[in-house]
């Protein structure tokens, strides 16, 4: 029982920071608050299912095209709408909640409620750990969690964008300065943010089926991990999705399943209550007023 | 003075017209109201099927009604309440809408959720339309009508959570007197009749059948990762999972199931599991996995025609066959009803069609249809007594293979690959 706990508690984690790397790219690196993240990450789904049963595309082109189509879609959410309400961080909010809902609710009213909507699996397979069963997509799951955030870690330590994406978030008059065009930046790490969920869709829908309420799931868990982390820091958000992540099996094994729910939910609130920047953060006003 | 007896006879004439039974307005139609979630596959399968039956009523001549032939109308409204999240006030809201806009002379199909229906129950008297409902299951309605006549309008055609819970106690006693099995681990959705169904059958297996609840686990509509519940089930020992599930996501436990190898037979209902098209969808991942059919019509038995009939029907008319396995049969069914009833009230008058409704007795596509005292059709085990549910198993190539009840089994019950009898 606890071999087995170990390792899905280790694969739920990995689960959970690839959910919630790109949601930290965009909110927590250049500052932009992306509340369409859990709806970017289903229409991923969306877009590669039609790809696949409706136009009849073969998997590695729709999966590609699906992840390019949602970085796209978030790119013009900043250039459309998030432009205008830049800087004025609870419109930014609302403005993103607001067209992730539009976009999980336009699915469901378009029919896409069912079970037929489901991604293939990269590989088929079972495979036996000590003496547990575990499918090799979780494998897949993990091998990718483990190259985005390696990527990711390069990508903002040593390439120009990952550098501007941080300078941004620093102080982005200071970064004006130094010649970063900051609506150009962030207009790239809200479709950079996107374009990491739609990865993280792609690798982990085939474990279920691809449905509206899930987007809806996926930002929960986001924001729950990013909070306990503490806003920008990518160490943090590693730490925080294996504390919640080992958190959320070990009640689901010990307790009841339905508990599992409400473990991300009590994490963002102790943390609120204990250390309100996270665990990592470096936000000095909000631990000045404790 | 005049003139004001002249305004108030005009005023109570419209008042008279506008309070009159809909039956005597709407006399060159009957409007049937679809009010139910018509997403969903099992809205959309019986909202289909009550248009299968009312295309072939209608070509047919359509309702006799005191002598005039009158034909069928059908009035669909998605009331989303299938939907997580979608309060039961807005479902009876789309309700109340489509009783006061088309003013239907029956509703056909109904809530998803039983709450909706429960609660739903006063409208449909206060506005005295008939309900032959196909999806909500709790037994709670049936125990309403039979407890105060004014709920009389409000039938059930589908298979309730009581009869459910009898087919799956015959399935479980079959397991257990020919593989020795008497662990089982519970996994239901956390929705009235699935929580109904689960309690009622670990009484049933820690009473009547002396088995041994090793787990019990219930999941929120929409949770799609089962594999942790699997875990605890493997760990525990059990020898059957009774899943019961009635949500989207739930088709994905089996194939868990597989991936896991949990030495473990599964069986019980999970809607996803119970059309032909489920094979496909699940990569063929789903051999030996024991699933409900809630109404015989929504899989054809070559022991039944009625039932082969209407499966064939639906898939002529649509081109795709029939997923659902709870609701469309039922639904076809209740035309039929509705119109015998009509015909034999003579009249739309809703207290003459419920008279009508409540005597039927006749041969339906689920087997002979009787309603209880309660309004609920009767289900047992032969098709020529009582309307039939049926436990199906997928075999390793795809077929869907009916093995319960005995009556019109095809096949017995086969252990899946690595799976050894108790005994």
């Amino acid at each position: 029982m606890l071999e087995g706990t170990l390792i899905y508690g280790f694969i739920n984690s990995v689960i959970l920071m690839l959910v919630a790397l790109g949601f930290s790219v965009t909110f927590g690196i250049s500052g932009v608050a992306n509340f369409a993240y859990g709806a970017l990450y289903i229409m991923t789904g969306y877009l590669s299912w039609l790809g696949l049963h409706s136009l009849g595309l073969p998997y590695w082109v729709a999966a590609p095209l699906a992840v390019v189509v949602t970085g796209a879609v978030a790119a013009m959410i900043y250039w459309f709408i998030l432009l205008r309400v830049r800087g004025l961080v609870v419109s930014e909010v609302i403005a993103t909640f607001g067209v992730g809902l539009a976009i999980l609710e336009l699915f469901r009213s378009l029919g896409f409620i069912g079970f037929e909507y489901t991604l293939p699996p990269i590989i088929d397979a079972s495979v036996m750990i000590g003496d547990t069963y575990v499918d090799a997509q979780r494998l897949c799951i993990v091998a990718t969690g483990i190259l985005l955030a390696a990527f990711l870690w390069f990508f903002t330590h040593y390439t120009k964008t990952g550098l501007a994406f941080r300078g941004i978030a620093q102080d982005e008059r200071t970064a004006l300065t130094l010649g970063i065009n900051g609506d150009k930046v962030a207009a790239l790490s809200v479709a950079f943010g996107a374009g990491y969920g739609a990865l993280a869709a792609l690798v982990i829908l085939p474990l279920g089926t691809i449905a509206v309420n899930e987007g809806y799931n996926v930002l929960v868990n986001a924001l729950a991990v990013c909070i306990v982390g503490g806003l920008g820091s990518t160490v943090g958000i590693i730490v925080a999705s294996f504390l919640i992540g080992f958190a959320q099996i070990l009640t689901s094994t010990y307790l009841e399943t339905s508990w599992m729910m409400i473990v991300s939910l009590v994490a963002i609130l102790a943390i609120l209550v204990i250390k309100p920047s996270g665990l990592f953060g470096h936000q000095k006003q909000l631990e000045e007023r404790i | 003075m005049r003139k004001l007896t002249c305004l108030t006879a005009v005023a109570l004439l419209l008042t008279a017209l506008f309070l009159a039974p809909t039956g005597a307005l709407a006399a060159d139609k009957i409007v049937i109201g679809v009010p139910t979630s018509l997403n969903f596959l099992e809205g959309k399968e019986a909202n289909n099927s009550v248009k299968l039956a009312v295309d072939e009523i209608n070509k047919a001549g359509g309702v006799k009604v005191g002598g005039k032939m009158l034909p069928f109308v059908v009035e669909s409204i998605d009331i989303r309440d299938a939907a997580p999240g979608v309060p039961v006030p807005e479902a009876l809201l789309g309700i109340e809408k489509l009783i006061l806009e088309k003013k239907p002379n029956a509703l056909v199909v109904g809530p998803f959720r039983s709450e909706a229906l429960l609660a739903g129950m006063d409208m449909l008297a206060k506005h005295k339309v008939p309900l032959l409902g196909t999806i909500a299951m709790s037994p709670k309605t049936e125990a309403k009508v039979a407890s105060d006549p004014k709920y009389k309008y409000v039938f059930r055609v589908s298979l309730d959570a009581k009869y459910f819970v009898g087919y799956i106690a015959g399935v479980m006693g079959f397991l257990g007197k020919e593989f020795g099995f008497n662990k089982v681990f519970i996994m239901n959705q956390d929705v009235a009749w699935a929580r109904a169904t689960a309690g009622i059958m670990t009484k049933i297996f820690e009473g009547k059948l002396k088995w041994k609840v090793v787990g019990h686990e219930t999941f929120p509509t929409g949770a799609s990762d089962f594999a942790p519940a699997l875990m605890k089930a493997k760990m525990a020992g059990a020898q059957v999972i009774m899943p019961v599930f009635d949500m989207p996501q739930s088709g994905i436990l089996v194939k868990q199931w597989k991936a896991m190898k949990v030495p473990a037979l599964m069986a019980g209902f999970i809607s996803p599991l119970t059309g032909p098209g489920a094979w496909k969808t699940f990569d063929g991942k789903i051999g030996g996995a024991l699933n409900a059919i809630f109404e015989l019509g929504n899989i054809p038995s070559a022991k039944y025609p009625p039932s082969k009939k209407y499966y064939d029907a639906y898939q002529a008319k649509y081109g795709v066959p029939l997923e659902a396995g709870h609701g469309p049969a039922p639904s076809y069914a209740s035309v039929y009803l509705l119109k015998a009833a009509i015909e034999k009230a003579g009249s739309l008058d809703p207290d003459a069609i419920v008279a009508a409704l409540k005597a039927t007795d006749a041969q339906g596509v689920m087997g002979h249809i009787k309603f209880s005292k309660g309004n609920q059709l009767i289900y047992g085990n032969d098709p020529q007594k009582e309307a039939l549910g049926c436990f199906f198993q997928w075999t390793d190539d795809g077929k869907r293979l009916i093995v319960y009840p005995p009556a019109i089994a095809e096949g017995t019950i086969k252990l899946p690959a690595g799976m050894k009898a108790a005994k």
